[in-house]
């Protein structure tokens, strides 16, 4: 989608600062992501604390984000496009800080993994790693670029991760079965899996705003419908 | 152009001939006519003087004849006003005279003058009255008129003359007007034309105008600009070509940023790096682009400052590109601040660095570990634990033995410092690959039977030589053979085959051994690599077999290629380059 110019330079600007400021955040978020779950994999606790200890950046970077959105509303107010695009940006900001929250989550579990001999090698987790990490790519590229398409392929995607979380769900539950000392292990790594998917449907989410950004048309129950139909 | 400079100067001598006439005429016409008039009045005044010298009763009998000599008409009046005679109307039927201006101007001055529109005849008339004196009495007036038709056909014929001069004034103007506006356009038409071509950038040379006044002075000056300016812009150009040929030809990355810090220009090397993984990146902003946080951090740095930063950035995920970044100002925009910045991939200098710290690490690692194991043993021997003679020996021999390890790993680091500072002399001869081979597998012969494991040579005699030197053939052999035979478990196998591919004999080694995985395969000639350590090291290799095997068919002009798989065996291929005859 082409972009017009506003005949405001500095309302442009203002604008252009947003989008910046929320790849910024996207970016810390998978970075938050990539090395909690690296934390985990590579048993490096150290890195777990590092991402607990700069979640505070983007927790603060939500702040001033929000701010900002708030002070173009109540100085520009925006209409149309321009409207929708400011409130789906607050909306964005909040996910985002929601996700960085979640590999905070996963941070902590790690830690806890790492103190304790390792229950098995990890294949699934890297590839839902790889998945989520890629959906909020996408769903930032989405709202950034006005994208449609890349917005439904994040939804798409969300379908898989929640494909993987219950098969991870499932092999647990026979290792605990076979191992009662495994079961606390076992336990935090489905607390990992349940965050990473919950992260895939904040990405979701991220995707149904754009989708109401560019079309004004609201999504985001559609497809909860069709989701809820399926066993949990 | 023309049109307007010709109109300009004909309609300005227009103006000057038009005034000049108007003025002519203003001045002019009322001086003639007066003087024409006062010498008619003059004339008439010299008759009536002349017939105040007869008498009045003569005056009125010779009336007609005194008219006629005169051409004019002639009026006697009385001293009341009454009309004695008249030369051309019968007297009885004029009115009083007495209040006629020329008449009552005489009464009171003795002559008299006036020029009046005759209603009778339609032109203006001349009237001259003189009062008839008797003594001192006034007796009567003696009055004469004559027409200024005289006088106004005079003029008319002056304004005739004037009036054609004017016309052959005004075509002689155009003419000059037409020439002198050519003359002095077609110049500025020339250098306008000139000028134009130089807009629209044609090419053009100098312009060559026949005229010697100021617009051969404008032109002249011209030609300097036009020359000054080819050479400037020559030169500009010149210059922009050279810097796009750095650009483009550099292997560094750069990136111009506007001033609204979207990207506006990526030069060749850069686009190559990201065209995959970032598409167009033209136009987007810096975080929009590469979506970095430290890349965005030292750009932000960079902006409240703008001093130059340098800073590291690692990009991808899957195969990270490490690239050391530096942010300047472009200078010579001093309104728009643009911004440029410039990549450096250092992944293989930063990997290169990692492999010598390791080496390092390694070497000192590796020597340490025998003497470690001799001096322990040698202290236990030397604090008395010689009591025991079998175990005095037993240390010896394991002394003996770390010590003869250390010896070889010396020895193969000797070989490949050697290798890699191209001090190793090669002696190329033609060399048959089976006998090579029939020379070195006596040698591993031994520690396969002891795994009980076969080792079966299939290479043909009709194999071509092969350009090598023998020794360091054997040392290749020896090498691989060995690996294979260490990593294999008992009662397998080690297959030698051959064949040709190109200009290529191609040696494969083949055993059922333990196998690498995909990601070790990768790093497998690297010094002191090893797959597993622990196993390893109890086999008594050095860690840098493979690697002097790797850097020895570089030298060879060949090269090894490992297939493996792990838990079914790895197939090693020797490349060696065909002896021609």
């Amino acid at each position: 989608m082409e972009e017009k110019r506003h005949t405001s330079l500095h309302y442009e600007v203002e604008l252009q600062e947003i989008k910046n400021g929320l790849i910024y955040i996207g970016v810390l978020t998978e970075n938050a992501i990539q090395n909690a779950m690296k934390s985990l994999s590579e048993r490096d606790s150290e890195m777990a604390h590092k991402v607990i200890k700069d979640d505070d950046e983007i927790d603060k970077l939500d702040a001033e984000m929000e701010e900002r959105c708030i002070r173009i509303l109540a100085l520009r107010q925006p209409t149309a496009i321009d409207l929708r695009f400011i409130t789906t940006a607050i909306k964005v900001t909040g996910h985002l800080e929601r996700i960085g929250d979640m590999a905070v989550n996963i941070a902590e579990k790690a830690i806890q993994l790492n103190d304790e001999p390792k229950l098995k090698p990890y294949i699934d987790l890297p590839r839902m790693t790889d998945l989520v990490v890629e959906m909020v790519n996408n769903s930032l590229d989405s709202f950034i670029r006005y994208d449609l398409n890349i917005a439904e392929k994040v939804r798409q995607t969300e379908q898989i991760t929640d494909d993987l979380n219950e098969q991870i769900f499932r092999e647990l539950l026979t290792f605990m079965m076979e191992d009662s000392k495994c079961i606390h292990r076992a336990l935090l790594i489905m607390h990992v899996s349940k965050n990473l998917e919950r992260i895939a449907d904040h990405a979701k989410g991220i995707a149904d705003m754009v989708t109401y950004m560019v079309t004004g048309e609201n999504v985001r129950h559609q497809t909860r419908d069709i989701s809820a139909k399926e066993p949990a | 152009m023309k049109k307007n400079i010709f109109y300009k100067i004909f309609f300005s001598y227009l103006v000057i001939i038009c005034l000049s006439f108007f003025l002519l005429d203003l001045f002019v016409r009322d001086e003639i006519k007066n003087v024409l008039t006062s010498k008619v009045e003059t004339e008439l005044f010299s008759y009536a003087q002349l017939l105040d010298l007869n008498s009045s009763v003569k005056i009125a009998q010779q009336l007609k004849q005194i008219a006629k000599i005169s051409n004019s008409r002639v009026t006697l009046i009385d001293a009341r006003g009454k009309v004695l005679a008249d030369s051309e109307k019968e007297s009885s039927l004029m009115e009083n005279h007495l209040n006629r201006p020329e008449v009552q101007e005489a009464r009171l001055k003795g002559m008299g003058r006036s020029v009046r529109f005759s209603s009778t005849i339609g032109i203006d008339m001349l009237y001259v009255a003189i009062a008839i004196k008797d003594g001192r009495e006034t007796t009567g007036y003696i009055r004469l008129a004559r027409s200024l038709h005289d006088v106004q056909s005079v003029i008319e014929t002056v304004y005739q003359s004037f009036f054609l001069a004017m016309i052959i004034v005004g075509i002689t103007a155009l003419a000059i007007a037409l020439i002198f506006s050519y003359s002095l356009a077609a110049p500025i038409l020339a250098m306008e034309r000139f000028t134009e071509k130089l807009r629209q950038g044609h090419p053009v040379g100098t312009i060559l105008l026949e005229t010697a006044d100021e617009t051969k002075k404008l032109a002249d000056n011209i030609n300097y600009l036009v020359d000054e300016l080819q050479s400037q812009i020559r030169m500009a150009n010149e210059e922009k070509s050279k810097l796009m040929t750095a650009f483009t030809s550099m292997t560094e990355g750069i990136l111009i940023l506007n001033a609204e810090d979207k990207i506006e220009f990526v030069n060749q090397a850069l686009s190559n790096i990201f065209s995959e993984q970032y598409g167009d990146i033209n136009g987007k902003t810096l975080m929009e682009a590469f979506r970095n946080a430290d890349l965005q951090k030292a750009f932000l740095d960079f902006k409240q400052t703008r001093i130059n930063v340098f800073c590291e950035i690692t990009l991808g995920n899957i195969e990270p590109v490490i690239l050391s970044v530096s942010i300047s100002a472009v200078h010579g925009y001093p309104e728009e601040e643009k911004t440029m910045i410039v990549f450096h991939d250092v992944t293989r200098l930063k990997k290169l660095e990692q492999i010598r710290v390791d080496f390092v690490a390694n070497v000192t690692h590796e020597i340490r570990t025998p003497l470690t194991a001799i001096i322990g043993y040698l202290e236990t021997i030397k604090t008395g634990a010689t009591v025991n003679d079998n175990d005095a020996k037993r240390f010896i021999d394991i002394s003996l033995k770390q010590a003869q390890r250390l010896n070889r790993l010396l020895e193969d680091l000797l070989v490949i410092s050697k290798i890699e500072l191209g001090e190793l002399q090669f002696r190329f001869e033609e060399v048959s690959l089976r006998d090579a081979l029939e020379g070195v597998i006596p040698l591993v012969e031994a520690k396969a039977r002891l795994k009980k494991i076969n080792i079966h040579n299939d290479v043909q005699e009709n194999m071509p030589y092969i350009r090598a030197d023998r020794d360091r053939v054997a040392q290749i052999l020896v090498n691989v053979l060995d690996n294979a035979v260490k990593f294999t478990s008992e009662a397998g196998d080690v297959y030698i085959e051959a064949g040709q591919k190109d200009n290529n004999a191609v040696l494969t080694i083949t055993d059922t051994g333990i196998g690498i995985s995909k990601e070790e395969v990768q790093r497998l000639g690297e010094r002191f690599y090893r797959v597993d350590r622990s196993r390893s090291r109890d086999l008594g290799g050095t860690g840098l077999g493979l690697s002097i095997v790797k850097h020895l068919m570089i030298a060879h002009g060949g090269k090894m290629e490992i297939e493996s798989q792990l838990g079914h065996g790895t197939k090693v291929s020797l490349l060696f380059p065909i002896h021609k005859v």
